[in-house]
């Protein structure tokens, strides 16, 4: 393996010494690129958003205008990827067959925790050679209550209420910050002695902040806009005892429910 | 590990060796096992109403000599697929071999299941990720295109050299990425635009990105293949670009002998 | 001979495109799990032009970090607190981490360097933990569990790992241990330290006040000072403050609270960071 590195006549001249100066200069190609765009996720009491821009760049250049970068994986699972994006649809699609063999392997439907877990390991696992991409796993716990799940770049994660990746995410970050998790925010007339507690925040409420969020962007990163993709998990409404019955394929309830918006960004 | 509170968790110098930032080279064509030598230029596609358009030139080029000139860089792939590809004119011949072997192997069954498009994209990005894992790529930037055979739905995906893939209603790669795309998106700037934009139309648009990229492109040709295809299969021709005016060549200053 | 004839054989094309077995989706222990290396001849160089923001600060893959975490044993047990800061170069990641692993209700390890080397070593390792005490019947002591993870991460050694962990607990017959634990294969056992890029402002502090006979009142509070000082000192540390304490059944939670209240309660009730001014002319 090592030694295809070298150029040939370096392999079939062992007699020849090698000074400093004429060893086979070694030029490296970086198998990396970066695709740029934003994602961005929200977890609610019963619900939880994953929203991306669907610009695909490299560059200066804009490969495509309606790139989505948040997938389905089964289960009732979301994932956003955004980096290089051919790393992120390989990962969605590692990780999408991983749930689907672990459905037909344990006749259930994974967790969200577990799959969490299973993203955390897949990511590790090219840990000498990473993913150059930044995923957001999202689903209902198993209490029914939005979990958001963050990683970084080999894997190490955490569960969290709201979380943004990419070229944007330093804009949008302390946005979140400030009006999800309600930091530096004070109860009014309490001369900003009492910080206001981060509750549940209605889902109207939360996509207009998202819209917020990205149209922002928008404005300050040349990588981010055409497109907003916004995938959410809501609770299933719970099913009547007789259309339990007549479900066939009672498999595939998962008891979530998946709906995708897209909405358009500034093209310019 | 390093130890001092400013890097701390951080590789040592004198255990990894000094940092090799030689590594980051994105554009530096050079691998251990490859580089391109005799290359193709852009590959332009388009989407119309009742189908696809693709065109790419004859040249191969050599550095910036213009070595070959009957070089045909699409292949048809099958009833209603055309793959197109600029970059290593070698890899693309490799490619052509899988592709054929492929398509070989599917008709064994004579199951009446063909591959379209999406599926000759999907193959094609699968083997051009796996050589990048491999750091081993093939250099080559690839437009799949294509029409379903029942509902004439045209297909058009991009594919390079890092596995990376995209699609939209206008595609071009390499310089025509620069050249075309900025004019084709003028006609067709999303998926609606490409049910007004008929046949006749979609070739004179591709002829005259074509013609831009002759006047600009050191790389390109003055003949160039092209492919429709729609339900009814693939139609492929030849054509030379023709009414050329070269005026605007005399506002260039700054190159050669000249009066201002 | 063999090697020309297969060069010259026609090769089933899609067998030399076949993947190497990588990507085992059987549910095969972590034993066997083999990391994918870029296939070059010095993977370790590679991992470090892409990821080493140290080196380079532009360079693409910002690993996260964690920061300043500390242990030490006194009469009462052990006590464990860390900052909750994970950046990845400048870039504050996370103010929320866990760097206490909690591998089992006896057994903490703490994070310090790359935060995914920790989580999944200290994870891996609460399964050979647990492994331990089924196959023995007992619980596995810290002295063991610390050098299955020193032994494990110096197979590594040279790759890129980058890990500084302390794995402290209680082991059979309720005896403490503490040992340092670095990815480049040290194991140390000691009474106190400090490990990450905060660590010299908590070493100031907990050293000024440590000895053997600290209460546990005194000693949590103690924990809590030496890392309040590094997140007022050290830029890459902040956040939280979790604080642990090992006793002879197991380890206790003390609380995960927020730096900046606690700065100020320390400050304006106990008169301590005297050269931080309150108004802004002073």
């Amino acid at each position: 393996m090592a030694s295809s590195y070298l150029l040939p006549h370096a392999q079939h001249a062992p007699h020849a010494h090698p000074t400093a100066s004429s060893q086979p200069r070694q030029h490296h190609w970086s198998p990396y690129t970066e695709n740029g765009g934003v994602i961005l996720g929200i977890a609610g009491k019963d619900y939880v958003i994953i929203a991306g821009d669907t610009r695909s760049s490299e560059g200066y250049n804009i490969n495509t205008r309606t790139a989505r970068k948040i997938f389905q994986l089964g289960s009732g699972i979301i994932l956003g990827v955004v980096g290089m994006s051919a790393d992120g649809e390989e990962l969605a699609r590692k990780v999408a067959r991983k749930i689907d063999d672990y459905k037909r392997n344990h006749d259930k439907h994974i967790t969200v925790s577990a799959a969490a877990v299973m993203l955390s390991r897949t990511l590790y696992q090219k840990r000498f050679f990473p993913y150059y991409c930044q995923p957001l796993l999202g689903g209902l716990d198993e209490n029914g209550v939005g979990a958001i799940y963050t990683y970084d770049y080999v894997g190490s994660f955490e569960r969290e209420q709201s979380r943004a990746f990419g070229s944007a995410a330093a804009l949008i970050t302390p946005f979140l910050d400030n009006q999800i998790n309600l930091k530096n925010q004070f109860v009014p007339g309490s001369n900003g002695e009492e910080p206001r507690t981060p509750g549940d925040m209605p889902r109207d409420l939360v996509e207009k902040i998202v819209k917020d969020a990205f149209s922002s962007a928008v404005e300050r990163q040349i990588e981010v806009g055409d497109g907003l993709q916004m995938v959410t998990v809501t609770r299933a409404p719970p099913r009547a005892e007789e259309e339990e019955a007549t479900v066939e394929d009672d498999d595939e309830w998962t008891g979530s429910t998946i709906s995708e918006t897209l909405s358009p960004l500034k093209q310019d | 590990m390093n130890q001092h509170p400013h890097g701390w968790g951080r590789p040592r110098d004198d255990v990894y060796g000094a940092y090799d930032s030689s590594y980051l080279n994105s554009t530096q064509p050079v691998t251990h096992t490859q580089r391109p030598i005799v290359t193709g230029t852009s590959v332009l596609g388009v989407k119309f109403q009742d189908g696809v358009i693709i065109a790419a030139d004859n040249i191969a080029s050599y550095g910036s000599l213009a070595r070959y000139d009957n070089v045909e860089r699409l292949l048809q792939v099958g009833t209603h697929t055309v793959v197109g590809a600029g970059g290593d004119m070698s890899d693309m011949q490799y490619l052509h071999l899988l592709l054929d072997n492929l398509l070989i192997k599917e008709q064994y069954p004579a199951d009446d299941h063909h591959l379209h498009a999406p599926q000759v994209h999907s193959y094609i990005s699968r083997v051009l990720y796996q050589r990048r894992n491999k750091f081993d790529p093939l250099w080559n930037s690839i437009l799949t295109a294509g029409a379903d055979p029942n509902t004439s739905e045209p297909f058009l995906s991009y594919v390079d050299l890092r596995g990376t893939t995209f699609s939209a209603p206008a595609l071009a790669t390499g310089f025509g990425a620069h050249l075309a795309v900025p004019i084709l998106r003028r006609h067709v700037p999303d998926e609606a635009a490409v049910k007004d934009l008929t046949r006749e139309d979609a070739e004179k648009l591709v002829d005259e990105c074509m013609k831009v990229l002759w006047y600009r492109d050191a790389r390109s040709g003055v003949t160039y293949s092209w492919s429709v295809i729609t339900k009814e299969g693939v139609e492929t021709g030849s054509k030379k670009i023709e009414n050329q005016s070269w005026k605007f060549a005399e506002m260039i200053k700054g190159y050669g002998a000249q009066n201002i | 001979m063999d090697a020309l004839v297969s060069k010259y054989s026609p090769v089933e094309l899609d067998a030399a495109l076949a993947e190497d077995s990588d990507d085992e989706v059987s549910s095969s222990l972590p034993q066997t799990v083999s990391f994918i290396l870029p296939p070059i001849d010095q993977p370790a160089k590679f991992l470090r032009a892409m990821t080493d923001d140290h080196a380079n600060p532009a360079a693409p893959i910002k690993l996260k970090h964690g920061t300043t975490t500390l242990a030490f044993k006194f009469q009462g047990g052990v006590i464990v607190c860390t900052d909750s800061r994970a950046t990845q170069g400048s870039w504050i990641a996370s103010q929320t981490v866990k760097k206490v692993i909690e591998i089992n209700p006896y057994l903490l390890g703490t994070m310090a360097g790359g935060a995914a080397d920790c989580q999944y070593w200290l994870t891996y390792l609460g399964m050979e933990c647990r492994l331990h005490q089924l196959r023995h019947k007992r619980l596995i002591s810290v002295a063991a569990a610390s050098k299955i993870l020193a032994n494990l991460v110096y197979s590594y050694k040279g790759m890129g790992l980058s890990m500084g962990t302390m794995l402290t607990g209680v082991g059979h017959g309720g005896v403490f241990g503490l040992y340092y634990v670095d990815s480049d294969g040290n194991r140390v056992e000691g009474n106190l330290f400090c490990v990450g890029s905060g660590q010299t402002f908590a070493y100031g502090v907990l050293d000024r006040g440590y000895k053997w006979d600290l209460t546990e009142e005194e000693a949590l509070e103690l924990g809590r000072r030496s890392i309040l000082a590094a997140t007022h000192r050290d830029a890459y540390s902040g956040g939280y403050i979790n604080l642990y304490h090992i006793k002879e059944d197991g380890w206790v939670h003390h609380g995960f609270n927020d730096t900046n209240p606690i700065f100020w309660k320390q400050k304006l009730e106990k008169g301590e960071f005297q050269n931080v001014s309150t108004t802004l002319d002073a």
